[in-house]
C-alpha cells in the first residue's frame, strides 16, 4: 500500500508539523501480511493528544512486538479535516500515511466525555461505519479505553471493545488471541469477541442486552449468553517496577500542553477524596521504586533530549522516596540544567525545602488546590486539609520570594450554599492579606492571586455518583457571586463555562440510549465540544430535543442507592457499599481518613492484589 | 569560551517545521549528542545559540547558520559527526569551523539571500515575453509594498506603511520555464537590514505584471546567505577573523 500524497496539503495548513508522523523515536515499520496493524486513536488535536502519557506507553509496548505496528491517529485541526475531505483523503497513520480502515484495532482512548463526538468524526473521516453493528469483516476493531471507559454505555453501541482498567497486559493478551483465530481461515468478529469476553478487563458491550423501566432508569443489564461474565472486573497492573514503560518517548517538533518526560512514579492514590474519580478507580497504589525510577530517568533523557521532568501521579507528594528521587534528580542533572517539575504536590504535607531546591534550577509557579472555601464543605468532599495548612504554606511561599499563587475551587459541589462561596472569597483575600503582612525584603514583586472555580460533574464510582449536577441557572448564580467577590486588582479569578459541564455531566453517567444522541449531534456538526470556540450548546439541546431524549434526566436528577446505575455491571475495585457509606459520612461532614494510615475498607484489597494495598 | 559556526541544510518533511520548532530540536539533538553547550545563566537557563535568519514554513535551504558557545573546545569533525547522528531526516550540518570571539553575530553580518522560486503560470506564456516581462518588472524605479500593522494595544486600529521594496531587490533571473512551471534565481536584502520574502516579490510581480502565477504551487528553496565584505558578498563562514 502506497503513502496517501499530502505534501502540497501541508503547505496549506496550520501546524503542518502535526501530521509529519517522524518525529524522534516514533516507529515506522515494514508492514508485511503478518504484520497486526494497531492506530492509537487520540480524539483530539496533536498537542493534547501527543501530552497523553498512556498513549506514549502502549505506543512504545505495542511496537517492541515485532508483528505488531502501532501507529498514532489524531483528530486532524478543521483546517486539515476540510482539506482531507476536500481531496478524498480518508484519515490515516501518522506514522504510514496509509488510511487507518484497513487496520486490525483503532484503540481509542477515552480522557474526557466531550471528545465523544470527535471519536465519531474520526469514524466518519475514516470511512468506517459508526455502529459497531453496520460493521464488516473486513473493518477494523474499534476498541476504548481510558478513564471514562469505566462508563463507556453512552458509546456502547458504537465500540467493539471495551478494556478496563490499567492496559499493558489484557491490550497484549487481546491481540494474541487474535493472531491465532486470524491464522485459521474461517475468522469471524463476532467469535473472536466471544473468545475474548472471558479475559479480565474485557467488556463486550455488544453481548449484555439492557432492558428499562417505562420511568427511565434501568430495569436489568443481563449477558447474552452464560459463558459471557455477568460481572466485568478491571484489570491492574501488580508489579509497577516490572511492568513495561518507555525508555524512550516520541519527542514532538511542535510545542505540546506538555512538552516534557513524564515519570510515573506511582499509580493509585490513599486520600480519599469523594469528588474524585481518579482516586477511586484506580485503587489500589502501587510505586515505582527508586533504583527503577533511577534507571529510566537516565536512558528517558539521553534517548530525548528533553530539558525539563516532571514526576508524575495523582498526588506526588504521597510518593514514600520523593525527597531521595528529587535530590538523587538534583545531584545528577543540575549540570545539565535539566528541570524538574512537581505536578499535584499537596499543601499539607507541602516540603518547601525540596520545592527551593527545585527552584535553583527552574523557577516555576505554584498552585494550590483547597477545592472548597469552607472548613464544613472541605470535610464534605474528605479533603482532610485546613485554612491553617492552606495560610501556612502561602505565607511560607511567600517569604521565600514567591509573588504569584493559583488556588482551585470547586463549585456545585453536594451540600453547597453561598456561605461556602463566602470562603473562597475569605481564602483569597487571606492570601492576598498574608501577601502584605510579609517582610517587604523577603516577597516577591508584584502580586497575583488566581482563583480558578470550575464546576464540580459527578462522577461514575465515586461517593457522589448519585448527586444531582447544578441546574444553570444555579451554577450561573454561583459564578456571579463569585465574580462580585473576588472583584480586586490583586487576584484574578476565572471560571469554567456551565454548559459544557452540563453536557460533561451527561455523557458522564448516561447510558446506552444516547448513542442515538451522539449519532445526531455527528450528522447536525458537533465535534471538538471541549472547545469553546466550536461547542454551540443550542445546537446540542436541539440534537437531544430530536431524539426525545431529556439531557437532566442524566445531568440534574438525583439517583435513589437501590437504583441498577448503567455501570453497575463492571468492577473497578471500590464495593458499592464503600461508596454509600461515603455518601451518607459526606452528609454529616464526617472525615475518612488516608488509606496509608487506617484501612476504609473500599473493597480493592478483596481479589486485587493478596490482601494489602 | 569557545565559539562555532555550523551551516546546515534543512529539507524534506522538516520544511515544515519553524523556527521555534527548529531551535528545539537543536537543543534537544544538543543534549543527546553530549555537545558541552555553554548555558545562559538565570532562573531559566538556556543554551547560548543564535542562527542567521528565521526561514519561512515551507521553504527548504541548503544554506542555515548557527552559532553555538561551547564550554569546552571539541574537534569540529566530531561535533558535525555526532550531531548529524542525533539530527532527523532532513536537517544535516554540512561544514563546520571555530570563530573568534570577536567575529560579529550571524544576524549582524547577514546582508542576502539568494532563492529559487518555482511557480506554475495559469496561462501559456513563451520563455521571451517571459523575460521581458521580468524585465519590465525589475525596471520599475519604485515597487510599493502597503503594509498594514495592528496598533499596539489597540483592537481594530491599524497603522498603513507605503514601503519601497524595489531597492531590496538586487537581481531576478529565469532560470528554465517547462510547460508553465517557471523556476526563478532571486538575490534578494536578507538580515536586520531590510529583509524581503520572495513570496512577497512573486505577488507584486503578479500585480505589477501581465503575469498569471498560482500562488499556492509556488515553492521556496534558500541556495545561499551571504555577508558584505569590502563591497563583495561571501558566506558566513568565509572571510573570518583570526582566532
Amino acid at each position: 500500500m502506497n503513502r496517501l500524497d499530502i505534501h502540497d496539503i501541508l503547505f496549506r495548513v496550520e501546524k503542518p508539523a502535526r501530521y509529519l508522523g517522524n518525529e524522534l523515536n516514533s516507529y515506522h515499520k515494514n508492514i508485511d501480511t503478518e504484520t497486526i496493524r494497531f492506530g492509537f486513536c487520540f480524539p483530539d488535536i496533536y498537542e493534547i493528544g501527543m501530552s497523553h502519557l498512556g498513549m506514549q506507553i502502549l505506543y512504545h509496548l505495542l511496537n517492541k512486538e515485532d508483528n505488531i505496528f502501532c501507529e498514532r491517529v489524531f483528530s486532524p485541526a478543521i483546517d486539515m479535516e476540510e482539506e482531507m475531505r476536500k481531496n478524498k483523503i480518508p484519515l490515516f497513520g501518522l506514522e504510514s500515511r496509509q488510511p487507518i480502515k484497513h487496520f486490525d484495532f483503532l484503540g481509542f482512548t477515552l480522557q474526557y466525555e466531550l471528545s465523544y463526538t470527535n471519536i465519531l468524526n474520526m469514524l466518519n473521516l475514516a470511512g468506517i461505519p459508526l455502529f459497531a453493528s453496520e460493521r464488516g469483516e473486513e473493518d477494523p476493531l474499534i476498541m476504548v479505553g481510558g478513564p471514562c471507559a469505566y462508563n463507556p454505555e453512552p458509546l456502547a453501541d458504537f465500540v467493539d471493545i471495551v478494556i478496563l482498567g490499567e492496559a499493558e497486559e489484557v491490550t497484549l493478551e487481546v491481540i494474541k488471541d487474535y493472531e491465532n483465530m486470524k491464522k485459521k481461515d474461517d475468522f469471524k468478529r463476532s467469535d473472536f469477541l466471544l473468545k475474548i469476553a472471558p479475559i479480565q478487563g474485557v467488556y463486550i458491550p455488544s453481548l449484555y442486552n439492557v432492558e428499562y423501566h417505562q420511568e427511565g432508569p434501568i430495569k436489568a443489564v443481563s449477558p447474552v449468553n452464560n459463558s459471557v461474565p455477568e460481572k466485568i472486573t478491571k484489570r491492574i497492573i501488580e508489579n509497577l517496577d516490572e511492568v513495561f514503560y518507555p525508555e524512550e518517548i516520541i519527542v514532538p517538533y511542535i510545542n505540546t500542553v506538555h512538552d516534557r518526560i513524564m515519570l510515573e512514579v506511582f499509580r493509585g492514590c490513599t486520600r480519599g477524596c469523594r469528588f474524585c474519580q481518579a482516586g477511586m478507580i484506580y485503587r489500589p497504589v502501587r510505586e515505582k521504586g527508586f533504583d527503577r525510577l533511577k534507571d529510566l530517568t537516565e536512558k528517558l533523557l539521553a534517548n530525548t533530549g528533553y530539558e525539563e521532568i516532571s514526576l508524575a501521579s495523582l498526588s506526588t507528594s504521597d510518593y514514600s522516596k520523593l525527597d531521595k528521587l528529587v535530590r538523587h534528580l538534583i545531584d545528577e542533572y543540575e549540570k545539565d540544567k535539566v528541570g524538574i517539575s512537581l505536578p499535584s504536590l499537596r499543601l499539607d504535607n507541602f516540603t518547601f525545602e525540596l520545592i527551593q531546591e527545585i527552584q535553583k534550577i527552574r523557577k516555576t509557579g505554584l498552585t494550590f488546590a483547597p477545592e472548597a472555601g469552607s472548613q464544613r464543605l472541605r470535610d464534605v468532599i474528605n479533603k482532610g486539609l485546613t485554612e491553617d495548612d492552606l495560610t501556612n504554606a502561602v505565607e511560607k511561599a511567600f517569604s521565600l520570594g514567591w509573588s504569584s499563587v493559583k488556588l482551585y475551587f470547586m463549585i456545585g459541589l453536594p451540600t453547597e450554599s453561598f456561605e461556602d462561596l463566602d470562603g473562597i472569597r475569605d481564602l483569597a483575600l487571606k492570601v492576598v492579606d498574608s501577601y502584605y503582612h510579609t517582610e517587604k525584603e523577603k516577597r516577591g514583586k508584584g502580586l497575583n492571586v488566581t482563583v480558578s472555580a470550575s464546576t464540580f460533574v459527578p462522577k461514575p464510582f465515586t461517593p457522589f455518583q448519585w448527586e444531582p449536577l447544578d441546574t444553570l441557572e444555579a451554577i450561573y448564580e454561583k459564578q456571579k457571586f463569585l465574580v462580585d467577590g473576588l472583584r480586586s486588582k490583586k487576584i484574578t479569578f476565572n471560571y469554567h463555562d456551565a454548559k459544557t459541564s452540563f453536557l460533561e455531566a451527561v455523557f458522564a453517567r448516561g447510558d446506552r440510549r444516547l448513542s442515538k444522541v451522539l449519532a445526531r449531534g455527528l450528522e447536525v456538526g458537533c465535534k471538538f465540544d471541549g472547545w469553546m470556540e466550536h461547542f454551540d450548546f443550542d445546537r446540542w439541546m436541539k440534537v437531544f430535543d430530536e431524539c426525545e431524549i431529556d439531557p437532566a434526566f442524566y445531568a440534574n436528577r438525583r439517583r435513589s442507592y437501590d437504583e441498577i446505575l448503567p455501570w453497575d455491571h463492571i468492577d473497578v475495585g471500590v464495593s458499592k457499599d464503600f461508596l454509600v457509606r461515603e455518601n451518607e459520612k459526606a452528609k454529616s461532614g464526617e472525615l475518612t481518613v488516608d488509606c496509608r494510615t487506617n484501612c476504609s475498607g473500599c473493597g480493592i484489597n478483596q481479589g486485587f492484589i493478596g490482601g494489602i494495598c | 569560551m569557545f565559539r562555532l559556526r555550523a551551516r546546515f541544510s534543512k529539507n524534506e518533511d522538516l520544511i515544515f517545521i519553524s523556527h521555534l520548532d527548529l531551535m528545539r530540536v537543536f537543543e534537544r539533538a544538543m543534549r543527546r549528542a553530549n555537545i558541552p553547550i555553554s548555558h545562559t545563566q538565570g532562573f531559566n537557563p538556556h543554551p547560548i545559540m543564535a542562527f542567521a535568519t528565521a526561514l519561512g514554513l515551507g521553504i527548504s535551504s541548503a544554506a542555515e547558520y548557527i552559532d553555538i558557545q561551547l564550554d569546552e573546545e571539541i574537534q569540529t569533525e566530531s561535533f558535525v559527526d555526532r550531531l548529524n547522528n542525533v539530527l532527523p531526516n532532513g536537517l544535516k550540518i554540512i561544514q563546520c569551523t571555530y570563530i573568534s570571539s570577536k567575529e560579529e553575530s550571524l544576524m549582524a553580518v547577514i546582508k542576502r539571500s539568494v532563492y529559487l522560486v518555482k511557480v506554475s503560470l495559469q496561462t501559456p506564456i513563451s520563455k521571451e515575453e517571459l523575460t521581458t516581462e521580468l524585465e519590465r518588472f525589475t525596471g520599475l524605479e519604485e515597487i510599493v509594498l502597503i503594509k498594514e500593522k495592528k496598533k499596539k494595544g489597540r483592537k481594530n486600529q491599524k497603522t498603513v506603511q507605503h514601503v519601497d521594496i524595489r531597492p531590496n531587490i538586487y537581481s531576478i533571473e529565469l532560470l528554465s520555464l517547462e510547460e508553465e512551471q517557471a523556476i526563478f534565481k532571486m538575490n534578494l536584502a536578507a538580515g536586520s537590514v531590510g529583509n524581503l520574502k520572495p513570496e512577497i516579490v512573486i505577488e507584486k510581480l503578479m500585480e505589477l505584471t501581465q503575469l498569471q502565477i498560482n500562488l499556492e504551487s509556488m515553492r521556496i528553496h534558500r541556495l545561499e546567505l551571504f555577508k558584505e565584505v569590502e563591497g563583495t558578498f561571501v558566506t558566513p563562514l568565509e572571510d573570518l577573523k583570526s582566532i
